[in-house]
């Protein structure tokens, strides 16, 4: 019972890591990719007026990670572009999402349920695209370790690594707005996956790369169908982080803000209060970011 | 009649681009960068600098197709003969005792001459790209048309991000983001390039090149003579631009009508209002959420 139970589960996995991208995942990560470009402050404005910089904008979200992992392998960096289906289909995306009457697209993709079901799509995708950055890097480094973490951290966090780019295409130049310093939690859950696949294809990690694709499939997507279904920007991560921070790179990491203010009980050495700090700190840190990431967006 | 004409557009098709009408194109591209406000001081005290943006300008477009290539960006530095050319060129433009050269290029026949023939080049690049291209990717025409179009006209971008690097420039308006009037016809081109090189378009191609250079040309001078930047595409464009993207305008348009017929009701305001608050809300959430 247990042995079939376990076959069965393996067979599952197997068969998910197969199931072709292309048309149903690849539609939802294009939507909800341009979704978001649809969110940034000014972006409907541009579309009106300025149609190509926001078509290049929308296939800068949609294929971001293909361009900038093609960029770091030194392949050309429009090759993804050869792929003419997927880009017209992204290219209706974007059209329907930005001059539909009455927005009607808009609306029904934005519409929460149908919407969560896009964002757990895209996840699919996301994973996916690690596992198979992955893979190129290692046919081209067979050793290269931070080659193989570098590509597939890239080809999952996409358009994100690319901000600085893309705001610029849309006609804003903030330097200090860097996703590299405020990263956001799928471009740390790409990361984080990114080592466990390099893991996996290196052998350290004993499990096959199908199951490892499910399980972190079905972490992504749950984590994120619930990040998206509650409006929250928190990440999962912040817990064990505020754990391990502070032991890996010094107590002053999350309470540097708070030091004129907690200086005596530093010194006094109160074993709870100091460990409880640093996620309080880092709670309100976040918060202290958010709010200046309002202020911009309005 | 058919013959000659046959024999015409070949033959002009075959010229060579080598000494003339590339030399009137480095000295269009290194006036355009004189103009610039403060590149003579540069010039002045710093030849270096100057030097390379004079090249960027010269060798933009196939700097920015090798780059989405994966070639060597630098390849444009293995043409020797190019590259003294360009260089002698910047020399005199800015070094030439009492300013002789921008002197005689304010003479506006010998200006439209240079711009004549430097949209002649336009039309051989756009070509080149096109079937670079093609040798990379069989049937992948967006690529053709990307590569086609960043050879014509990625110059600007190449010397917009110089400006960028150097701190002259910061993209706050968003005049960059409109297209020039050049970026314009040279996207038309390449895809009508391509079109003929994958055999969409049944016509040969020195004819093509003859009849999109004559079309180039004419349209430069008539730009450069009325002092006019908005000839001939602005109308067709108008007219694409309201078919494509102005759904949305006439409807709300249309809606506005509705809404102040019953202004009673009010429930189409409503229904606008929580639209554009959703929009609020969304850019409340704006962060990153990718």
């Amino acid at each position: 019972m247990d042995l079939l139970s376990a076959l069965s589960l393996g067979e599952l996995a197997l068969s998910f890591s197969r199931v072709p991208l292309f048309p149903v995942f690849d539609l939802s990560y294009f939507i909800v990719s341009i979704i978001y470009l649809k969110y940034e402050p000014g972006s409907v404005e541009l579309a009106r007026r300025h149609p190509v910089a926001s078509w290049l904008c929308a296939m800068l979200h949609c294929f971001g990670s293909y361009i900038l992992a093609d960029l770091l392998l030194g392949e050309p960096i429009i090759d993804y572009f050869s792929n003419s289906s997927s880009i017209l289909l992204a290219s209706a995306v974007w059209y329907l999402i930005f001059f539909c009457p009455l927005d009607l697209f808009y609306t029904c993709v934005c519409f929460l349920p149908v919407k969560l079901i896009f964002v757990a799509m895209k996840e699919v995708v996301r994973v996916r695209k690690i596992a198979v950055g992955i893979h190129h890097a290692h046919h081209h480094y067979h050793h290269g370790w931070f080659v193989m973490i570098a590509t597939g951290w890239v080809k999952g966090s996409g358009v994100a690594l690319l901000s600085n780019l893309e705001q610029l295409l849309r006609g804003v130049w903030k330097p200090e707005t860097n996703e590299i310093l405020h990263m956001s939690f799928p471009t740390k859950a790409s990361l984080y996956g990114a080592i466990l696949f390099t893991l996996q294809q290196t052998r350290w990690l004993p499990v096959s790369k199908a199951s490892l694709i499910f399980i972190f499939t079905m972490f992504m997507v749950s984590c994120k169908v619930f990040l998206t279904a509650t409006h929250s920007h928190s990440s999962p991560f912040d817990v064990l982080e505020g754990y391990i921070c502070p032991v890996l790179f010094g107590a002053a990491w999350g309470g540097d803000h708070h030091h004129d203010n907690h200086g005596a009980p530093h010194g006094s050495g109160l074993g709870t209060q100091h460990s409880g700090l640093p996620a309080k700190a880092r709670e309100e840190l976040s918060e202290g970011s958010r709010k200046k990431k309002t202020k911009k967006a309005d | 009649m058919h013959y000659l004409w046959d024999e015409m557009t070949l033959t002009f098709s075959r010229t060579s681009m080598f000494p003339f009408f590339d030399i009137a194109h480095y000295l269009v591209s290194v006036m355009a960068l004189k103009r610039r406000p403060g590149a003579a001081a540069v010039a002045w005290n710093n030849p270096l600098s100057s030097w390379l943006s004079a090249m960027l300008h010269c060798f933009g477009g196939g700097i920015l197709s090798c780059m989405l290539l994966a070639e060597p960006p630098l390849k444009f530095l293995t043409n020797h003969t190019n590259i003294l050319l360009a260089s002698s060129i910047w020399y005199i433009v800015f070094f030439c005792p009492r300013d002789l050269v921008s002197q005689g290029y304010s003479y506006l026949p010998i200006q439209l001459l240079a711009a004549g023939m430097k949209e002649v080049t336009r039309t051989w690049k756009i070509v080149s790209g096109v079937t670079h291209a093609n040798s990379y990717y069989r049937n992948g025409w967006i690529v053709m048309i990307a590569v086609g179009w960043a050879r014509g006209a990625g110059g600007v971008i190449v010397t917009s991000c110089e400006e960028l690097l150097k701190g002259d420039w910061k993209p706050e308006g968003n005049e960059w983001l409109k297209l020039s009037f050049p970026a314009k016809v040279t996207l038309l081109g390449s895809i009508i390039f391509t079109l003929q090189h994958t055999n969409h378009l049944a016509m040969s191609k020195h004819d093509l090149m003859f009849l999109y250079t004559m079309f180039l040309v004419t349209i430069k001078i008539t730009m450069m003579i009325t002092k006019d930047t908005t000839v001939t595409l602005a109308p067709f464009e108008d007219t694409l631009s309201r078919m494509l993207f102005g759904w949305q305008q006439q409807f709300s348009l249309g809606e506005r009508k509705r809404e102040a017929k019953q202004s009673s009701n009010g429930t189409a305001s409503s229904g606008s209002k929580r639209i554009t608050e959703d929009a609020g809300s969304g850019k409340r959430h704006a962060k990153k959420e990718d």
